[in-house]
C-alpha cells in the first residue's frame, strides 16, 4: 500500500514515510484543500460514525481509522482506500453500501453529500490534519466497554411477564411467548399430535428408545404429565441426554495424531455425565466440577471424573523438541475453546492470534482465560469409586474387631482361665514347648509389590495374604534375627480357610509357584545402609511337585520366572516347609536385618496364601513344619526357669498353654479370620485434569515434553515464538460487571492445600457467578441447549455461539425466562424438561398445516412440530430395541465392537476408528465443540439398512420373537414394536402379500417363512416412520 | 419438513460464503431426473465459482516424505559438498537430532528427459517420459517436521487434527458427478504395511459434514462397507423387499406432501441400489484389456499392488468420482518413503512401486483424453535434508524447510519448472510457494476463488487456506 502514499509523504510531516521522490506540481494547493475537507466533513463523520469500533475501543477487521498512516495499513480485507483509482476504493464500496458489511453497520446509509466528500478527499489524497486520536501505542488491548456489555447475550437476564393471550392453547408459560410470537406473524398453532404420537416422541426425545408394545399401552392410559416425570426418572434418561453434551464437550478415549493410543480411563468422564444428569446435578456444579471438581470436592470421585471434561481433547503424542511449546499452547487453547463455546456459547479461541473479530474478547482477555490452566495436565489416579462403603464397612470390621477383643479378654481373663495358666506356668509343660532346630523370626516389615495384596502378620508369626491375588507379585519381608549365627532359612507354605483347598498357595488349584527367593543382609546400624545379597545353596523341601521345573531348587535357580518351587500332586491343604543352606553361615552383629524377597511369576495367582519363615543354626536343621523357637519365647522361658515372669513375658506363653483349650482355639480363629477380613479400599483407576499428580505418560515423554510450562505467555500472533509478557489467570472482562475484576474471584488455596493452584477454582466461582460474572450467559446457554434437542433448533439457532456472528434469539423473552427459571429452580434441568415437554408447543402435530408452510417455511415460529431424523445413536438403538436386543448394562468402559448390544453411547470413541455406523448418520467427529449435528440422508445409509450383518441380525431375531403361525398376527406385532401402532389396511395387505411371495420364493430352504419374516422387520426397519421423530 | 437444522439448501446457503452460495447452488444439476429434489442432497453435482479446468483429482500421495534432491531436484552444488559439514545446521531440523551426518550427494545419477530437458533422478526411468506433462514446484515449504502434524498440514492446510481435507473441501464445493460411487476415495498400502501416520483424519471431514469424508477402500475383502446382499437372498428377494419398502414409504409421505427430506431418502434407496450393482463394476479392474493392465504393472511383482491401485484410480474418475487419493508405502521408516535409513535402498523400492503405475496412469488417462480434466498431483507430506543420517547405511532425515511436488494434467502447463530450492536443497529459496499456495492452486483449478470456499463453523467462517494461499499462476495453462 505504501506505493500509494510516496507523493505526499514529504510535506506531512506528522507522518514518518520519507521515502518520497517526487512531487506534483500541485501538490501543496491539493494539501490544503483535502485538509480543509477534512476538518470541515470527513474527521467529524470518522468520529461519530467510525473511529469508536476501527481504532478507539476496537480495532475490527483489522482496519484503524484513527491515522492516515494506519488508514494506509489496511485491514484484513486489503487496502482500506485506492489512492490510484480513488472512486475504486473499498472503503467507499462499504460506505455506499455496494459491498458487505455495510458501514456504519446498523446504520443509515451516509448522506449521499458525504460520501462525495469521502471521494473528493480521497482523489486529494486522504490527508489528516493530525490523528483522531492520542495513542499510548498502536497495539493497545481492545477496550471492553459498557456498550459490549449490552450486547444482548451479555446482558442481565430480564424478567419478563409471560404475555396473556385470549386464547385457551397456552398450556405453560413457555407457550404464551410462542403463542404471541405466532400471531406476530399471522399463524396459529397445530392440533396436537395424536396419543401415540405424542407417546412415542415423549420416548425417542426422553429417553432415546421407542416405547415396547407394553410401554405405549400403558402410557396410553396414563396423562402426559405422569408419563414426562416416568421418563425423566429414568436411567435412560441420563444415557439419552449425556450423548448430547458429549458432542458439546468433543468427548472420545484416545488421544488422536498418529499414534491414537487409548485413554483408557477416560470412560469415567461419560460415566459422570450419565450419573450427573440423571441425578438432576444442579448444572452450576456440573459446570464447576467439570472445570475444577478435583479442588472443589477432591473426596467426591465424581467431582475427580467430572475434570474429565479438560482432558478429553486431542493430543499429539509423538513430538519433537521443536513442537513441545506450541502443541502445550495447543492443549491450553483446547480447554479454553471448549469452555467457551460448550459452556458460554463464546468462540474465545478466536483471539488466540489477535483481538477477537466481531465478539469483545481482547487477545489478552484470551491469555489471560488460558493461564488458568497453566498448570493443569491429565493424570491416572486412583480412586475408590466408593469411598463410603468403605469407610462403613471399615466402621463395621472395627467395632465387630473390638467386640472380638474383648470377648477373649473376658475369657482370657476370667477366674477359672487365669488359674489354670498359672498353674500351667508353675509346672513343667512350658519347659517342654519349644525344642528343635529352628527359630521363628520376628517380622518387622511385610509387603507386596501390588496393592491388591495386603500382608499381615498373625500372632503364630505367620503372614497372610489377603485380597484378590493378582497375576504376579513379590513379597519382601524384613526382619531383625536374634539367634546367631544362621546356617539355614526355612519357609513354611501354610494352609488357611482363606484359599481354595486350604492352599497353601492362592492359585484356583491351592497351589503355589515360588519362582524366586532371594535374600539380603542389611545392615541398619552404619550409615552406609550396605544390602548385601546372601547366597543360597542348597535346597530341600516336604514335598516338591517334581524334580525338575517345579522343584524346590528351582527357587534358587538362574532362571528368575520360568522354573520354581510348586507343590501339587499330593502337597495340597497340608502344610509345607522348605529349607535353604546360606553358602557363608552369616554371623553379623546384633541389629542387622533380613531381608527376603519371594517372586511368584511362574504362573498366574500362584502366590503363597500364608507362610512364615524361620532360621536355624544347626549344619544340618530338620525339614519339617511345625512351630520352633522365637527370641520372645526364649526371653518368656528364661524368665520363668529364674522364677518371675511379667506381663509380656505371659502372653506370649499364654497361646502355647491355651493352644489345648477348644474354646480359646475357636475363639482366636476367629479372631484370626477376622484380621484377615479388614476391608480394603477398592482403587479403580480414572483419568482426571488437575495438577501435582503425575502427568499420562506419553511417546513425548521419551523426548523430555516437559507436560507443562510453569508461566504462560502472551503470544503475539499466536506464535510460542513471539512472546510477550507473563499472564495472570484472568477471566473474560465482557463478562464481569458492577466494577469487578478477576482478582474479585481469585481464590487462595487453603493453608494445608498444595497440590493445586485454586486458579481454575476461580474461574468455576467467575462462570457460575449470576451476579458479576457469567452466570447469565451460562444459564441461557444450557436451556437454548435443551430446547434445540426437544425442538432441533434452538431460541438462538447457534447454540455454540451467542456472539455478534450468532443467530439472535427468535424468542429472546422466552429464552431470558426459562434461564431465570433455571435459577430459581436451583439450576436443575429436569424441571426445564418438563416445562417444554408439557407445552402445547411440544405437544403438537408434526403434520404439515396449509398455508403455513408458505407463511414459515422454516417454521421459525413453532407452528408445528418440527418432524426430524434421529440421531445415530438413537438410530441403532432404536434396531436393538425393537427386535427385543438391546443389553441395558450402564456404564464402565465401551467397546469398539460393532456388534455389541449395549447402548451406543457405550461405543468406544476412538479418534482415528470411529464407528462407521455412527459416522454414517452424523455423529460428530470429536475434535472440537459440536452444538448441533447435521442431518444428512445419503446411500450409504441406505445400504446400512438394506445389507448390513448387524441389521439383518436384528431383524431376524425380531422375526423369531413374533407369531410363526398366523401372518397377519405377526405382521401386527411388528409394527407394534417397531412403529407404536397396528398397521393399517392397506399397509397389513401389502406386508401380507410380500410375506407370501417372499416365503414361496424361499421354497425349498426350509424354513422359508422365518426368512420371510425377516426380511419383512428388515424392511420395516428401513421406513421413514422407524428413524423419523412422529 | 424445512426447519434449519436440516442439510437443505437454506443450511448450505447459510453456512457457506456468500461466492459459494450464489453462484454455485444456483447451477445444481439435476441429473436424469433421480433426485426428486437436488437442494436436499448435498452431493449433488455443483459448480464452483468459476468453470474450473479439472473436473477431478488423483493426488498420488508420496507418504512418509520423499527425498526432493534424490528424485526431481537436481544439485549439482551439492555433489562437490559431498561430505563436507554443514555449518550452522540446526539439529533439531529433522526428527533425530543426535544422527546428524555431513552433506551427502544423491546415490542417484540424473539426466536430461522429455523435450524440456528436465534433470531426472535413474528412480524413475518411465516416469521421466512423462515430464513434458509435468510442472514441478521446488520450493514447497511446511510447518512441521514431524509426520503426522505434516499430513495434516498437506491435507487440511493445519499442522492440526480435526479440519477438512482439501477432498472434503471440494467434494463439499463440487458434489459429486457420479451417483453410482462415493465422491471422495482414498486407497492406503494394501501390503500389511499400514496407514499413514494419524490414519483416517487424513481424509476426515473435519466440521464439514460426515458426507464430505473421504471413502477408505478397504484394501482386502470388500473394498466399501454393505456394499453386497445378505447372503441368504437373491436379487429378486431383495427387489421385492425394496418394492415393499418404497409403497409403505410413499403411504407415509402422502400424509406429509413437500417433505423434501422424506422424498430424498425413499430416492437413497433407489440410488443405494443402484450403486450396489454398480460398484462392484467399477473396482474390478480385471474387465481391463490385457494391454492396458500391463501399462499400469499389474502382475509385476513389484508394483502389481501400486498397479491396481492406479487403473482403480482412472475408472474412478471416469465414472464420474471427484477425488482419489493414493498412498505409496504404509505408516513410516522402510515402510514408506520416510528414508531415514539407507536412502539408496528405501527410494529404490518405492520408485520401483510406483515408477510403471504412475507412467501408465499419465499414458492411459491421456490416450483417453481424461487428462486435461484430471489434476495429478505427485508429492509428500515434507522433503528429506541434503544432510546424511547416520546410520548403518546413510538415510536422510526430515525436512520441512523444502520439497518438491509436481502437477499434472487439469490445466497445468507441462514442462515447467517454478521456484527453487537452495544450492543444496536445504531450503526454498526462490518464489517459496507454502502447502497454502498448493491448495489455493488446486482449488484454482477446480474453479474455486480459495478465499470464497468457506464454512462457517462455531462462529468462525473457515477456508482450506485459513489466512494464506496464493495461486501460482506461471503453472497454470
Amino acid at each position: 500500500m505504501s506505493k500509494f502514499l510516496f507523493p505526499f509523504a514529504a510535506i506531512l510531516c506528522c507522518f514518518t514515510h520519507t521515502q518520497a521522490e517526487q512531487t506534483p506540481p500541485d501538490h501543496a494547493e491539493r494539501m490544503k484543500a483535502g485538509i480543509a475537507l477534512f476538518r470541515e466533513s470527513i474527521r467529524p463523520a470518522l468520529v461519530s460514525d467510525c473511529v469508536r469500533c476501527h481504532g478507539d475501543e476496537k480495532v475490527r477487521s483489522g482496519l484503524d481509522l484513527s491515522s492516515r498512516k494506519l488508514l494506509l495499513e489496511g485491514g484484513d480485507s486489503g487496502d482500506a482506500i485506492d489512492l490510484a483509482d480513488p472512486s475504486n476504493s473499498f472503503l467507499l464500496a462499504l460506505i455506499r453500501h455496494e459491498e458487505e458489511p455495510t458501514m456504519p453497520p446498523k446504520k443509515d446509509k451516509l448522506a449521499d453529500s458525504l460520501i462525495a466528500d469521502f471521494q473528493r478527499w480521497i482523489e486529494l489524497g486522504a490527508p489528516y490534519d493530525k490523528p483522531l486520536l492520542e495513542k499510548s501505542s498502536e497495539t493497545t488491548e481492545m477496550r471492553i466497554t459498557e456498550t459490549d456489555r449490552d450486547f444482548w447475550s451479555f446482558r442481565p437476564l430480564s424478567n419478563p411477564e409471560p404475555p396473556t393471550p385470549e386464547s385457551d392453547w397456552p398450556q405453560t408459560d413457555s407457550d404464551r411467548f410462542v403463542f404471541a410470537r405466532l400471531r406476530e406473524n399471522k399463524l396459529s398453532p397445530s392440533p396436537p399430535a395424536s396419543d401415540r404420537d405424542r407417546i412415542r416422541r415423549t420416548y425417542l426425545d426422553l429417553i432415546g428408545l421407542p416405547p415396547t408394545p407394553e410401554q405405549m399401552e400403558t402410557a396410553v392410559s396414563m396423562s402426559h404429565e405422569d408419563l414426562v416425570d416416568d421418563l425423566l426418572a429414568s436411567p435412560h434418561y441420563g444415557e439419552r441426554w449425556a450423548r448430547h453434551w458429549l458432542d458439546a464437550a468433543r468427548f472420545a478415549e484416545s488421544h488422536g495424531f498418529e499414534q491414537d493410543y487409548d485413554r483408557k480411563f477416560a470412560y469415567h468422564y461419560r460415566d459422570f455425565v450419565i450419573k450427573a444428569l440423571n441425578a438432576d446435578m444442579p448444572w452450576d456444579q456440573f459446570v464447576r466440577w467439570q472445570i475444577a471438581g478435583d479442588e472443589i470436592a477432591p473426596k467426591d470421585p465424581l467431582a475427580m471424573m467430572a475434570t474429565g471434561f479438560l482432558g478429553a481433547g486431542v493430543f499429539p503424542t509423538q513430538l519433537t523438541e521443536k513442537e513441545f511449546e506450541s502443541a502445550r499452547y495447543d492443549e491450553l487453547d483446547d480447554m479454553a475453546s471448549t469452555i467457551g463455546t460448550a459452556m458460554l456459547g463464546l468462540t474465545i479461541g478466536c483471539a488466540r492470534c489477535h483481538d477477537h473479530k466481531f465478539d469483545p474478547i481482547s487477545a489478552s482477555d484470551y491469555y489471560r482465560f488460558v493461564a488458568t490452566f497453566t498448570t493443569t495436565i491429565r493424570s491416572e489416579i486412583d480412586v475408590d469409586l466408593d469411598p463410603k462403603t468403605y469407610e462403613e464397612e471399615l466402621a463395621k470390621w472395627e467395632s465387630e474387631h473390638a467386640e472380638m477383643d474383648s470377648t477373649l479378654n473376658a475369657y482370657e481373663s476370667s477366674p477359672e482361665v487365669t488359674n489354670a495358666f498359672q498353674q500351667w506356668l508353675a509346672s513343667d509343660e512350658p519347659s517342654a514347648i519349644s525344642t528343635g532346630d529352628w527359630t521363628i523370626l520376628d517380622i518387622s516389615e511385610a509387603a507386596s509389590s501390588r496393592r491388591e495384596t495386603t500382608l499381615t502378620v498373625q500372632s503364630d508369626g505367620a503372614i497372610l495374604a489377603y485380597g484378590n491375588a493378582p497375576a504376579r507379585e513379590t513379597y519382601t519381608v524384613k526382619t531383625v534375627p536374634h539367634s546367631l549365627p544362621i546356617h539355614h532359612i526355612r519357609i513354611e507354605a501354610l494352609t488357611h480357610d482363606s484359599m481354595k483347598r486350604k492352599g497353601p498357595g492362592r492359585a484356583g488349584n491351592g497351589n503355589f509357584a515360588l519362582s524366586n527367593l532371594k535374600l539380603f543382609a542389611v545392615s541398619t546400624g552404619d550409615e552406609t545402609k550396605s544390602r548385601k545379597p546372601i547366597k543360597l545353596i542348597s535346597a530341600k523341601a516336604t514335598h516338591e511337585q517334581n524334580t525338575e521345573h517345579l522343584s524346590v531348587a528351582s527357587a534358587i535357580d538362574d532362571d528368575p520366572s520360568g522354573t520354581g518351587w510348586a507343590v501339587d500332586f499330593g502337597g495340597i491343604g497340608k502344610d509345607q516347609a522348605a529349607v535353604f543352606q546360606l553358602e557363608t553361615p552369616l554371623t553379623f552383629p546384633q541389629g542387622t536385618a533380613l531381608e527376603f524377597q519371594l517372586a511368584f511369576a511362574n504362573n498366574g495367582q500362584h502366590s503363597l496364601g500364608r507362610f512364615r519363615l524361620s532360621v536355624s543354626s544347626s549344619t544340618d536343621p530338620a525339614v519339617i513344619t511345625g512351630e520352633g523357637r522365637s527370641a520372645k519365647l526364649d526371653e518368656a522361658l528364661q524368665a520363668i526357669a529364674g522364677g518371675k515372669t511379667d506381663a509380656k513375658d505371659r502372653k506370649i506363653l499364654f497361646p502355647y498353654f491355651a493352644k489345648s483349650d477348644p474354646k480359646w482355639v475357636d475363639l482366636d480363629r476367629a479372631r484370626q479370620d477376622l484380621l484377615a477380613r479388614k476391608p480394603q479400599p477398592q482403587r479403580t483407576k480414572l483419568q482426571v485434569s488437575s495438577e501435582g499428580f503425575p502427568p499420562t505418560k506419553h511417546h513425548a515423554d521419551g523426548r523430555g515434553f516437559p507436560h507443562f510450562y510453569p508461566e504462560t505467555h502472551f503470544l503475539h500472533r499466536g506464535d510460542p515464538n513471539q512472546k510477550g509478557d507473563v499472564t495472570r489467570a484472568g477471566y473474560l472482562q465482557v463478562l464481569m460487571r458492577n466494577g469487578k475484576t478477576s482478582e474479585d474471584w481469585h481464590r487462595k488455596p487453603p493453608p494445608d492445600w498444595t497440590r493445586t493452584s485454586y486458579r481454575r477454582f476461580g474461574m468455576a466461582d467467575w462462570i457460575t457467578d449470576v451476579d458479576d460474572g457469567a452466570g447469565n450467559l451460562l444459564a441461557r446457554v444450557i436451556v437454548n441447549r435443551l430446547w434445540h434437542h426437544h425442538f432441533g433448533h434452538g431460541i438462538v439457532t447457534t447454540p455454540n455461539d451467542f456472539g455478534l456472528q450468532g443467530a439472535l434469539p427468535t424468542h429472546p423473552e422466552l429464552l431470558d425466562f426459562l434461564a431465570r427459571k433455571l435459577i430459581a429452580n436451583g439450576w436443575k434441568l429436569k424441571p426445564i424438561h418438563r416445562e417444554i415437554l408439557l407445552s402445547a408447543t411440544w405437544r403438537q402435530s408434526s403434520l404439515p398445516y396449509p398455508g403455513h408452510a408458505s407463511l414459515d417455511p422454516e417454521n421459525r415460529w413453532l407452528w408445528r412440530y418440527p418432524s426430524r431424523r434421529l440421531e445415530a445413536e438413537v438410530v441403532r438403538d432404536a434396531l436393538l430395541s425393537a427386535s427385543g436386543q438391546l443389553d441395558t448394562t450402564m456404564f464402565g468402559p465401551g467397546t469398539l465392537d460393532e456388534r455389541h448390544r449395549r447402548r451406543s453411547i457405550y461405543f468406544m470413541i476412538k479418534r482415528s476408528r470411529l464407528v462407521p455406523m455412527m459416522q454414517i448418520f452424523d455423529q460428530p467427529e470429536p475434535l472440537s465443540s459440536q452444538g448441533s449435528r447435521p442431518s444428512t440422508t445419503i446411500a450409504p445409509q441406505a445400504l446400512l439398512f438394506m445389507n448390513n450383518p448387524q441389521v439383518v441380525n436384528w431383524a431376524r431375531a425380531m422375526a423369531s420373537e413374533v407369531d410363526q403361525e398366523d401372518p397377519a398376527t405377526a405382521i401386527k406385532e411388528i409394527y407394534s414394536r417397531a412403529l407404536g401402532r397396528p398397521p393399517g389396511e392397506s399397509e397389513l395387505k401389502d406386508s401380507l402379500h410380500f410375506l407370501e411371495e417372499q416365503t414361496t420364493s424361499y421354497e425349498g430352504t426350509g424354513n422359508g417363512r422365518q426368512l420371510a419374516l425377516a426380511d419383512l422387520c428388515q424392511t420395516i426397519f428401513g421406513l421413514n416412520e422407524f428413524i423419523y421423530l412422529p | 419438513m424445512n426447519h434449519p437444522h436440516l442439510f437443505s439448501r437454506r443450511h448450505l446457503l447459510q453456512r457457506a460464503g456468500a461466492g459459494f452460495g450464489s453462484l454455485g447452488l444456483a447451477s445444481i444439476l439435476s441429473e436424469e431426473g433421480l433426485l426428486a429434489s437436488e437442494s436436499s442432497d448435498p452431493l449433488a453435482p455443483r459448480k464452483g465459482h468459476f468453470d474450473g479446468k479439472a473436473k477431478s483429482v488423483i493426488w498420488l500421495f508420496i507418504n512418509g516424505g520423499p527425498s526432493h534432491v534424490d528424485t526431481w531436484d537436481y544439485k549439482p552444488e551439492l555433489e562437490k559438498m559431498d561430505g563436507k559439514e554443514l555449518a550452522g545446521f540446526d539439529k533439531n531440523t529433522g526428527f533425530f537430532a543426535n544422527a546428524v551426518g555431513p552433506l551427502m550427494k544423491s546415490p542417484f545419477e540424473f539426466s536430461p528427459r522429455g523435450q524440456c530437458g528436465k534433470m531426472v533422478s535413474s528412480l524413475f526411468p518411465k516416469l521421466g517420459e512423462h515430464v513434458d506433462k509435468m510442472a514441478f514446484i521446488h520450493s514447497g515449504h511446511t510447518e512441521s517436521n514431524n509426520h503426522s502434524p505434516a499430513l495434516f498440514m498437506m491435507n487440511s492446510g493445519q499442522p492440526r487434527m480435526g479440519l477438512p481435507c482439501v477432498g472434503s473441501w471440494v467434494t463439499y464445493g463440487l458434489g459429486s458427478e457420479s451417483r453410482d460411487l462415493p465422491a471422495f476415495v482414498v486407497m492406503s498400502d494394501p501390503l500389511d504395511r499400514g496407514l499413514p501416520k494419524g490414519s483416517a483424519a487424513n481424509w476426515g471431514a473435519g466440521f464439514l459434514p460426515s458426507v464430505y469424508q473421504g471413502t477408505w477402500l478397504k484394501p482386502k475383502g470388500d473394498p466399501i462397507d454393505n456394499l453386497n446382499r445378505p447372503s441368504h437372498m437373491n436379487d429378486a428377494q431383495q427387489e421385492r423387499q425394496l418394492a415393499l419398502l418404497n409403497r409403505l414409504n410413499k403411504q407415509h409421505v402422502t400424509k406429509r406432501p413437500g417433505d423434501e427430506e422424506l422424498e430424498a431418502r425413499i430416492k437413497s434407496f433407489e440410488l443405494a441400489y443402484r450403486m450396489q450393482k454398480a460398484a462392484p463394476e467399477a473396482f474390478d479392474i480385471d474387465r481391463e484389456p490385457e494391454h492396458i493392465k500391463s501399462l499400469y504393472g499389474v502382475g509385476e511383482k513389484h508394483c502389481d499392488h501400486f498397479a491396481r491401485q492406479c487403473l482403480t484410480a482412472r475408472r474412478m474418475v471416469e465414472r464420474g468420482v471427484r477425488f482419489v487419493q493414493i498412498y505409496s508405502g504404509g505408516m513410516e521408516n522402510q515402510r514408506s518413503w520416510d528414508g531415514h535409513n539407507d536412502i539408496q535402498g528405501n527410494h529404490s523400492q518405492f520408485a520401483g512401486e510406483t515408477d510403471t503405475p504412475i507412467s501408465g496412469l499419465l499414458t492411459d488417462l491421456e490416450q483417453r483424453g481424461l487428462l486435461k480434466d484430471t489434476l495429478v498431483i505427485w508429492g509428500g507430506e515434507f522433503g528429506r535434508l541434503p544432510l546424511s543420517q547416520k546410520s548403518k547405511k546413510p538415510g536422510r532425515d526430515h525436512n520441512p524447510h523444502c520439497f518438491t511436488t509436481w502437477m499434472a494434467g487439469g490445466g497445468i502447463k507441462g514442462g515447467v519448472t517454478y521456484g527453487e530450492s537452495d544450492e543444496i536443497g536445504h531450503h526454498a529459496a526462490v518464489d517459496k510457494v507454502h502447502v497454502n499456495d498448493l491448495h489455493a492452486t488446486i482449488l484454482h483449478q477446480l474453479g474455486f476463488h480459495h478465499e470464497k470456499l468457506t464454512y462457517t463453523y462455531n462462529g468462525r467462517r473457515f477456508r482450506l487456506t485459513d489466512v494464506g494461499g496464493n495461486v501460482i499462476r506461471p503453472i497454470i495453462s
